[in-house]
């Protein structure tokens, strides 16, 4: 269904750019049918499922607005600021890379075929259109491409580092009691900030008590074993008592092997048990440092 | 030092006596601050002892050996020993030099010490005392 | 050098005097500023001075040198309460003319280096351009001179105080007053204690305002300069000293609260070691640049060394009644730890804590 326009077309060869100019004139002339035929094409692919049709439509218009645009100035910023922006717009939604270089691929070719369509009578012509738009094309599909994964990067690092953050809280459960519960893998780095955090923590809160759950820490290495033992120790310079709940067999044994004497460690089966003990602590008297520290 | 800004003070507060070490001490003088406190939980028959360290900045072995003295010297003489204070820097340094405070409690601050010499000495008010 | 054996045979004995210094520069801080809550700091700072001068002067000058010192050191700290005081209300445009004034100050160096330089006699002057600017050594200088090595470098030390003097003057705008003053400030520029003892630097110190205040920075030179320190360790004060100058070198790169701590206690540790074992020794404190950046400890002695450094270093082995503990937990402090021990003959202890990376990724 190719439509004769009446373009007053100059056939100088090589003019890759009026031919550019030509061509956004036509993707700009048909731009709802081609769109509608792009979000076909990408339902067909099973792509961004994630999204409503509304955000389907809305997005996929925009995408198709600027892609044009960029297509049309074929500045570099123009692209790249096309990419980022697309990129932030549709990371939050939960769309792989490979759906977001898919959807681009589609449009470019759902416009060559459009352009295939229109150009088919004058083979040469043809020729010179596509010379034309599809280095253009493929370099917006790249640094689209280029783009969405460092953004996706960046998106998982921020959140990572808020795991992070949030993985070595001290909270502070009641008065003089602190929760210390230590979430995934623990490096001898963040088990030397877990400690600074504590021990902080211990004079800012007035602490007495301690519960240190491990049970998100599914192994540890002696290291980290080592510095365990001696934040309990520290903790109990600065007046706390410790207990540690969630202590995994294995981490149990690393105990152990690094000549910890268990005995001498507060450690409760699972943090509601070390709750209560706690408790008991805070509610009876600490009558009696519990332990020794070392001699 | 005589003459000097005191080094330490040391009060009396009922049958307590609170030592608070103001500055860093070097060798002789811990062990001048030994001797003083000794003897004063003496003089005064004291119950319960509090020493202060909030102000030091590095307990090293010498000095956490003085305070583990004095700690046995005050229960010999029949005195409970709370030491307090200890900033975090300095107890995790300590825990990793490997020294500790040994049997001697440890409690937050003065307060948190007070409060832990009323619970664990029986009050002179009721007579009695259960331990030496 | 013979100046350096000299320095380190006068050590030991300086120490003990500094110790005995601390009564009278409580006295004199005590004086001027009463109760202030940083008394204390000025006498330690006061002491710190000292110790670290004591090398490059004669002992019998330790006392009129910490009177000066004690003055000056109370003189910076109501310039600096001063300062800070007139720019309080305008503490947010401070660094501002900071810049301007910071070129300000390197023009005014230079110019004054080059005045310094024109006051040194011609020869004097090319031999030691010679050996700093060119690098020629002392053996080719001495073989062009008709001299020997030594001399040549006896020489060049000379020239150096005499520089470091007339560069002092220059960027001061001071013309000493009397024709004491510059045999004086020579003297205690090349840390030649003979000379200090002819010209009786001490009591020139004592009655000659300019050199009281010029002293300073000529005996403690290298010491801001190359971000080491040296400090003699003879007595318990030196070990306190000698920590809280650990400290506050260390602040100088990013080490938090808890490294701070450990470094200033792992010192401690060493020196009580020298006190105990050696009587007398040294540490050195310096900042290390590369391969990366830190702080490193040399703590030596010339005591009767340790018998067995395997047995030292286990945990548990004591010889002065301790926790049992000692130089294995230094080493858990600090990040490299070397002991050199030889009986009769001394021991060092070379330790390193390292700037932890900003970033872990
Ligand atoms: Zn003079």
């Amino acid at each position: 269904m190719s439509d004769q326009q009446q373009e007053p077309e100059r056939t100088a060869a090589g003019e890759g750019e009026h031919l550019l100019s030509q061509l956004v004139a036509h993707l700009r002339e048909h731009r709802t049918r081609l769109r509608e035929e792009w979000a076909q094409r990408i339902q067909q692919a099973h792509l961004l499922n994630a999204m409503t049709p509304q955000e389907m439509s809305a997005e996929t218009t925009s995408v198709y607005d600027n892609y044009v645009e960029v297509l049309e100035t074929g500045s570099v910023e123009a692209l790249q600021h096309y990419a980022r922006d697309l990129s932030e717009r549709i990371i939050p939604r939960g769309v792989e890379t490979h759906e977001v270089v898919g959807i681009v691929l589609l449009l470019r070719d759902v416009l060559a075929r459009s352009l295939f369509e229109k150009y088919q009578r004058d083979f040469g012509l043809l020729n010179e259109v596509l010379d034309a738009y599809e280095p253009a094309a493929n370099r917006i599909a790249n640094t689209v491409a280029v783009s969405f994964v460092d953004e996706r990067e960046r998106v998982i690092r921020q959140q990572q580092d808020a795991i992070r953050e949030l993985s070595t809280p001290v909270l502070p459960v009641r008065e003089r009691l602190l929760i210390l519960p230590i979430i995934g893998v623990l490096d001898s780095e963040r088990a030397r900030q877990l400690t600074e955090q504590l021990l902080s923590g211990i004079r800012k809160h007035r602490a007495r008590v301690v519960v240190i759950d491990i049970t998100g820490s599914p192994d540890v290495d002696q290291t980290v074993a080592n510095h365990l033992v001696q934040t309990v120790d520290a903790s109990r310079l600065m007046g706390a008592s410790v207990i540690i709940t969630g202590l995994s067999p294995k981490i149990a044994q690393t105990l152990v092997t690094i000549g910890v004497d268990l005995s001498k460690m507060n450690t409760i089966g699972d943090l509601q048990g070390g709750l209560e003990e706690a408790e008991r602590l805070l509610g009876y008297t600490v009558t009696r440092k519990e332990g020794g520290t070392s001699s | 030092m005589n003459g000097g800004p005191a080094l330490v003070s040391i009060m009396r507060q009922g049958s307590n006596l609170i030592a608070s070490v103001h500055t860093a001490l070097d060798d002789s003088e811990l062990v001048r601050f030994e001797r003083d406190l000794v003897d004063q939980i003496g003089e005064f028959r004291s119950r319960g002892v509090i020493i202060d360290v909030a102000a030091l900045d590095v307990i090293d072995s010498f000095a956490a050996l003085t305070l583990r003295r004095i700690a046995e010297m005050a229960r010999l003489r029949g005195a409970v020993t709370v030491l307090v204070g200890i900033q975090p820097e300095v107890a995790f340094t300590m825990v990793r030099l490997g020294i500790g405070t040994g049997d001697v409690p440890t409690a937050l601050d003065l307060e948190e010490g007070l409060e832990m010499l009323a619970r664990t000495a029986p009050h002179p008010a009721s007579g009695a005392d259960g331990r030496r | 050098m013979s100046a350096t054996e000299r320095g380190e045979k006068g050590t030991g004995h300086a120490s003990a005097d500094v110790a005995d210094l601390i009564p009278m520069v409580r006295r004199i801080v005590g004086a001027r500023v009463g109760s202030h809550p940083a008394a204390d700091d000025l006498v330690q700072e006061t002491l710190t001075r000292v110790l670290a001068a004591s090398d490059t002067i004669e002992p019998g000058m330790l006392e009129p040198y910490a009177i000066v010192t004690a003055r000056n050191v109370v003189a910076t700290m109501w310039r600096d309460e001063d300062r800070k005081r007139r720019n309080r209300h305008r503490a947010i445009d401070l660094s501002e003319p900071e810049t301007p004034e910071a070129q300000l100050v390197l023009d005014e160096e230079q110019s004054a280096m080059a005045r310094a330089l024109g006051r040194l006699d011609e020869r004097e002057r090319r031999t030691l351009l010679e050996h700093e600017v060119s690098g020629t050594d002392t053996k080719t200088l001495a073989e062009s001179a008709g001299s020997t090595a030594g001399a040549i470098a006896a020489q060049l030390n000379r020239t150096r105080a005499r520089l470091r003097v007339e560069y002092l003057l220059a960027l001061q705008h001071v013309e000493p007053p009397t024709d004491r003053c510059r045999p004086v400030l020579i003297a205690l520029s090349s840390g030649d204690h003979r000379r200090q003892r002819e010209v009786r630097a001490a009591q020139h110190l004592l009655e000659c305002k300019d050199c009281a205040s010029l002293s300073q920075p000529l005996l403690e030179r290298g010491q801001q300069r190359e971000g080491s320190l040296r400090i003699t360790i003879a007595a318990d004060p030196d070990i306190v000293a000698a920590r809280s100058a650990a400290r506050e070198v260390a602040s100088r790169l990013k080490f938090g609260p808890t490294e701070l701590t450990v470094i200033a206690t792992a010192v401690s540790e060493v020196c009580r070691n020298i006190v105990r074992f050696a009587g007398s020794g040294e540490v050195v404190i310096e900042l290390l640049e590369s391969p990366r950046r830190g702080l490193q400890v040399v703590a030596r002695d010339a005591g009767p060394g340790i018998p067995s450094v395997e047995k030292a270093m286990s945990d548990g082995y004591s010889t002065y009644g301790g926790l049992g503990l000692g130089l294995p937990g230094v080493r858990r402090l600090m990040d490299e730890f070397a002991l050199v021990s030889e009986s009769g003959h001394g021991t060092t202890v070379t330790m390193t804590k390292w700037e932890r990376n900003t970033d872990d990724e």
